[in-house]
């Protein structure tokens, strides 16, 4: 029996939801909305004292790190694998995927707060939300938090936070101009780990995500929008951000373009 | 046969150096010293994933035509590719366990102990060194990132403050690593897996950089750790391969702190 504690299917959350749907396993669902801090509440703290989310249980087993959570799935449970057997293309999974997960996606996540989410958390009463930040169990996270939800960014860390997700950007087009998935033909915890990070940068990135300057890219996240797995892992959300999604449909009447990837 | 591009046997260097010595491998050894920047010359191997490696400086293993860098996932191939002992842990959870031990030790431990290191060895170093080549060879380094944490060691003027945060980074990890150890003499279970390997080479030059923290009253299932690791044959024969006879000095800038705070 699975149980997952997890949020919108979107970043870390979608990590461990969209590689259980993969491999067809039903799992009880424990929806924690991270911006009402729900993962803070003494309730959830009895499941993972450090208050990050997603968490998993499995049996007796808790597992909290979203990314070797994702490689336990692959290993744990029966169904499709997502990771190639080849140990050459599984050290490129793992490369790319501590490239997504320490590179793009926190530079991408400061932009993101920064322009999107503080904002709406700002309506919120300011010693209120103080008092929430201080119960934050761990410090790192804390300072995160504070960060973020006070927009304490330096017009540097933005500048270097747009620097870092144009150049990110262009490095994994120029990876996907040679190869259909993040390790070559075969689809993997890679594409499902990128997707996650991805799957809105056409609304996000506008002027640097598009079909003109990245089409490589754009023609892999609709493909793996396509992914049965995919949709109904995104129906679970239920805000605007997860709806987000849905730009990766196909217009009408148009299909896969042409060329080796097709 | 493999080919291993490393310098002397401490930090992410070390690990490979245990894992292929535990596996019972031969390779040929590509000495270089970082500190003189020989891996920015044209004959030194490169490709997007070497230049982007999150490591900056760490050791390549070439292996059949493929440039395998960044030393955690280097080891898990290494464990995966060759034969000898498995040095992966049955157990798909102690597996898990292992894999995140290595995310935390590369991404928290490795930051905290390379910033520690560099103030106290290579910062000195750097500062006694005529200011040409240096300045020209540091400003020759891409990507601008792994440029700006050469020029924070050897032109910064916050030493002081980069290592108090280091410290204060580092504390909660050791409070971490001593629970894990009081459980379980390795870090991923009852096996000895790669993590303990990981964890060995970015840890053993803290007693002496951090006596202060890391001892046998504060630290004392840590020391018993290191000691364990140090009895080893391929430890040993990792170590043996030191040039300067003090390895626990090596230390170039690692992967940088989290951008988060």
């Amino acid at each position: 029996m699975v149980t997952l504690y997890h949020w919108e299917p979107n970043a870390n959350s979608g990590k461990p939801m969209l590689a259980l749907a993969e491999k067809g396993v039903a799992y009880e669902s424990h929806y924690l909305d991270l911006l009402k801090f729900d993962q803070h509440q003494p309730e959830y703290l009895r499941v993972n004292p450090d208050g990050t989310i997603p968490a998993m249980v499995h049996g007796d087993r808790m597992l909290t790190e979203s990314t070797p959570m994702m490689e336990y799935i692959d290993e744990a449970f029966d169904g499709p694998p997502l990771r190639p057997s080849d140990p050459r293309l599984r050290w490129q999974m793992r490369w790319w995927m501590r490239f997504f997960d320490s590179y793009f996606a926190p530079s991408l996540s400061m932009i993101g707060w920064s322009v999107f989410i503080g904002p709406q958390v700002r309506q919120r009463d300011p010693a209120e939300l103080r008092a929430a930040i201080d119960r934050i169990p761990l410090e790192s996270r804390r300072i995160a938090w504070r960060k973020a939800c006070f927009n304490e960014f330096s017009a540097e860390e933005l500048a270097e936070s747009r620097r870092r997700v144009a150049f990110a950007t262009d490095v994994l087009e120029a990876h996907l101009r040679d190869r259909p998935y993040i390790c070559g033909e075969v689809y993997s915890l890679g594409d499902i780990n990128g997707f996650n990070l991805g799957y809105a940068l056409p609304l996000s990135q506008p002027e640097r995500c598009n079909d003109q300057k990245t089409p490589h890219i754009m023609e892999w996240l609709r493909k793996i929008y396509e992914r049965p797995a995919t949709r109904a892992t995104w129906a679970k959300g239920r805000t605007a951000m997860a709806a987000r999604v849905a730009m990766l449909e196909r217009a009408p009447g148009a299909s896969a373009p042409g060329g080796p990837h097709a | 046969m493999p080919e291993l591009y490393h310098w002397e046997p401490n930090i992410f260097y070390l690990k490979p150096m245990v894992a292929l010595a535990e596996k019972g491998v031969d390779y040929h050894s590509h000495y270089f010293d970082p500190t003189n920047f020989e891996q920015l010359g044209a004959a030194f191997p490169h490709n997007v994933e070497s230049q982007l490696q999150l490591e900056r400086e760490g050791p390549l293993l070439l292996h059949e035509g493929a440039i395998i860098a960044s030393s955690f996932f280097m080891l898990e191939y290494i464990a995966e590719t060759f034969p000898g002992p498995s040095l992966l842990p049955i157990d798909a959870y102690d597996r898990y366990r292992m894999h995140a031990w290595g995310q935390v030790i590369a991404l928290s431990v490795a930051s905290a102990v390379t910033t520690l290191g560099c103030a106290r060895y290579l910062a000195p170093a750097l500062r006694t060194r005529a200011a040409e080549p240096l300045r020209s060879q540091i400003a020759a380094i891409e990507p601008l990132e792994r440029r700006q944490a050469w020029e924070a060691v050897a032109y910064g003027s916050d030493d002081q403050g980069a290592v108090s945060s280091a410290r204060r980074r580092l504390a909660p990890l050791l409070t971490r690593i001593e629970a894990a150890l009081a459980t379980s003499p390795w870090l991923a279970g009852a096996e000895y897996s790669i993590a303990d390997i990981d964890a060995f080479a970015m840890l053993a030059a803290l007693p002496s950089i951090e006596p202060d923290i890391v001892n046998r009253g504060a630290t004392p299932q840590l020391m018993a750790f290191l000691e364990r690791m140090r009895e080893r044959p391929a430890v040993r024969a990792a170590l043996a391969q030191s040039r300067t006879g003090r390895p626990a000095e090596a230390f170039v800038p690692g992967p940088e702190a989290p951008r988060w705070g």
